[in-house]
């Protein structure tokens, strides 16, 4: 066990003293924030992209009232440019502005036909996919409303009766856990929050599992595996391996852990989003843990079994390249389980080992799903963590000595089978 | 420490013993039924041509690989967990972690070998001083010329102070100068009791440092004892032999049943039995010999003539 300690020692500071890591350390929130962030503030600067559309209002009175519904949805970077309607009329107004738009001179082009309180018939002319979004989130309910307001006008229908009529849903939400206690919750956040803690999962497993590929690569093409094994047992050499590099992980997380949570007391937002820790109940902290440390081992031992068998990294690749899909698909599969978190379908693969630290976390997150479904997974993820640590075992004796030749998928069938 | 300077037997009495060691890959015999006596304080030859089956064998007894049959003892122990701690080893595949720095790399590799941590820094800064590399201590490997790396290795091997040494091909790849450095500390390390099992193909290197051998061939032992005896065993009678007026031997010359010409002289390889006096005789009837020597065979000779005698055995 003291030589295990050694490897041990040895892989964690040669991890935490190099320059990556402390680059890594520091970058490691910024790049992270970025996946998160980064769509919420691209969906936010199409507010403030100036856009001018030209407007032919053949019934005179409608571009006011378009303008106050404008002003009244903060939508102050769209200019309207009215087309009046000369001498031609109404078909030369609508030649100029198609000429507009296709010169670039607009951005888009909007016709609100004569009467159209009565009729509701409105023609836009776009040269872009995103005019098109601007037609659907600001023109369409604005002409709707207007649209609604003069028809209820028109039929005389009191201020208060309208008010009445256009009501709206005011939603409260809260979220009851197993215990019953409810609590307000911030469903935005919540969300943000969730997909953060499974980008880190993913993210961590992902570097550090390859770490433990590369770093048993090395041993190979440092010619170090046989002086090595003449002192420590392939089990223990891996056990080392792993848990060194694991813990250099966790040290990383730890210290992103320690500045978020002096962040979130600061009070400080990202990107128009508190950071909600009022969302990290103990089942949510309990279950990132587990999953995070039961997902580490699960793959960074296939990795290192993979490493074992392999002389340098282009080998590797053949088989890497199906183990990093079993962490890339849950997070494809992620918007399904979202949208049904407790189906059938969901359970089954939250349940896989491989899928289970993105898409089990996931579930844990947003809907809090049996408890004997967690412990069923994390069981599994161990039974699976133990099956891979006696393959990886098998490989690394076999495999480790393994110069020259490169392997191939026969040839893993073949050790494993002996 | 598992294994006592104590209980180890007394110097020249049997220090690592295999029994009927037997490995096969799939229809291949790596070792056939390999018995070994490493007698303690020797430098013991393990010699073959490539791919007879040494580096089977020695991965066999540091449990690298499992041989299929056979039992490995040192000083009478089944050889395996701590003991194994007291044998140091450099493969023939030997490297080192190249972004790591000398002292820490020494310390590392005795810490493996169960040397607590204080002694093994204090070990790896006294080896480094020992190999003139005092001022490469916190210099990465990478970072030193190939002979200093070798010398790392070689501080390596030894820096657990073990009792048997296991050398493979430890030569190969040096210059001369290298080799001869390593050649007298391999042999300091003898003199202090140390037991070295040197493995290599070269056989004429072998000569030169060895004092008992074995040879393999295919997997089996073909030739095992001390230098004298294995020289005594195979007292293959050749002689060299060059005549002032006649550029080749006699054909009737009596007892010799080969002949060869090597570098100017002619090599006559005598039948078993034969009368050295009587063929003495013959030669200076011949002619004006300028030159007679009758050489001890060398290690390759014995080689050769036991190539052919085990597999007349095999056959008959």
């Amino acid at each position: 066990m003291r030589k295990v300690m050694t490897i041990i020692r040895k892989e964690y500071l040669e991890r935490v003293r190099s320059k990556s890591f402390l680059i890594g350390t520091l970058l490691g929130p910024a790049l992270m924030s970025m996946f998160i962030v980064l769509p919420v503030l691209l969906s936010n600067t199409d507010n403030d992209n100036a856009r001018t559309v030209g407007v032919v209002d053949a019934d005179g009175g409608i571009l006011t009232l378009l303008e106050a519904e404008l002003s009244d949805m903060g939508r102050e970077n769209l200019t309207l440019v009215p087309y009046e309607l000369g001498p031609g009329g109404k078909e030369a107004a609508i030649t100029e502005l198609k000429d507009a738009v296709g010169k670039e001179k607009l951005d888009a082009g909007l016709v609100i036909e004569e009467d159209f309180v009565k009729t509701g018939e409105a023609t836009f002319f776009n040269r872009s996919v995103s005019a098109m979004v601007m037609r659907d989130e600001v023109f369409r309910p604005a002409l709707d409303r207007i649209l609604r307001e003069g028809r209820f006008a028109s039929a005389a229908i009191p201020d208060s009766m309208f008010t009445y009529l256009s009501a709206r849903t005011d939603w409260s939400t809260f979220s009851v856990s197993t215990s019953g206690v409810q609590e307000k919750q911030n469903e935005e956040a919540t969300f943000v929050m969730a997909v953060a803690l499974i980008m880190i999962i993913y993210i961590m497993v992902l570097i550090y599992g390859n770490h433990t590929l590369t770093a048993v690569i090395e041993e190979k093409s440092s010619r170090m595996v046989e002086v090595l094994l003449a002192s420590v047992s392939p089990g223990n050499l891996m056990l080392g391996k792993v848990m060194g590099i694991g813990l250099a992980g966790l040290t990383q997380f730890g210290v992103w852990a320690v500045a978020f949570m002096a962040m979130s007391q600061q009070g400080v937002s990202v990107g128009g989003f508190s950071l909600d820790v009022h969302f990290l109940t103990p089942l949510v902290l309990v279950s990132f843990v587990m999953f995070f440390l039961l997902g580490f081992f699960l793959y960074a031992t296939l990795y290192a079994g993979i490493g074992a068998m392999c002389n340098n990294v282009q080998d590797s690749q053949q088989f890497n390249g199906p183990l990093t899909m079993g962490l890339v698909l849950p997070m494809m599969l992620l918007s399904l389980v979202l949208r049904a978190p407790d189906s059938t379908l969901s359970t089954v693969l939250s349940l896989v080992p491989l899928f289970a630290p993105v898409l089990m976390f996931m579930r844990v997150c947003i809907e809090t799903p049996p408890l004997w479904q967690i412990l069923l997974s994390w069981g599994l993820l161990a039974v699976s963590i133990w099956l891979a640590a006696r393959m990886a075992g098998k490989l690394f004796r076999m495999g480790i000595l393994m110069y020259g030749s490169s392997p191939t998928w026969a040839s893993l069938m073949k050790v494993l089978r002996d | 420490m598992n294994l006592a300077d104590k209980d180890l037997p007394p110097l020249g009495e049997t220090l690592l013993s295999l029994r009927h060691v037997s490995k096969t890959y799939g229809d291949k015999h790596a070792a056939r039924d390999v018995n070994l006596s490493i007698p303690r304080g020797s430098i013991y030859g393990f010699l073959g041509p490539n791919g007879a089956g040494k580096t089977t064998t020695i991965r066999s007894i540091m449990r690298i690989i499992l041989p299929d049959t056979g039992e490995i003892t040192m000083a009478g122990r089944a050889l395996q967990g701590d003991l194994l701690d007291r044998i140091g080893y450099l493969p023939e595949e030997r490297g080192l972690y190249r972004k790591m720095k000398c002292r820490d790399q020494l310390a590392y590799l005795a810490e493996l070998k169960s040397v607590p941590r204080g002694e093994a820094l204090t070990r790896a800064d006294s080896w480094l001083d020992r190999m003139g590399l005092g001022d490469y201590r916190d210099k990465k490997v990478d970072s030193l010329s190939k002979g200093m790396q070798q010398k790392i290795q070689f501080a390596a091997t030894f820096i657990a102070e073990p009792v048997l040494v296991i050398l493979d091909e430890v030569f190969s790849g040096l210059d001369p100068l290298n080799i001869e450095l390593l050649r007298e500390m391999i042999l300091a390390q003898r003199d202090r009791g140390v037991t070295i099992l040197f493995s290599t193909h070269m056989l004429a290197e072998a000569e030169k440092i060895c004092d008992s051998i074995c040879l393999i061939e295919d997997g089996r032992v073909i030739v095992d004892g001390s230098m004298d005896q294995v020289r005594d065993e195979f007292a293959l009678h050749s002689i060299k032999v060059a005549w002032a007026d006649r550029s080749s031997p006699p054909d009737d010359l009596p007892g010799v049943i080969a002949r060869q010409p090597i570098e100017g002289v002619w090599r006559l390889t005598l039948a078993e039995g034969s009368d050295p006096a009587a063929l003495l005789s013959a030669l200076t009837a011949a002619g004006r010999l300028t030159f007679y020597s009758a050489n001890r065979p060398s290690l390759g000779e014995i080689f050769l003539a036991a190539v052919a005698r085990s597999r007349q055995e095999v056959s008959a």
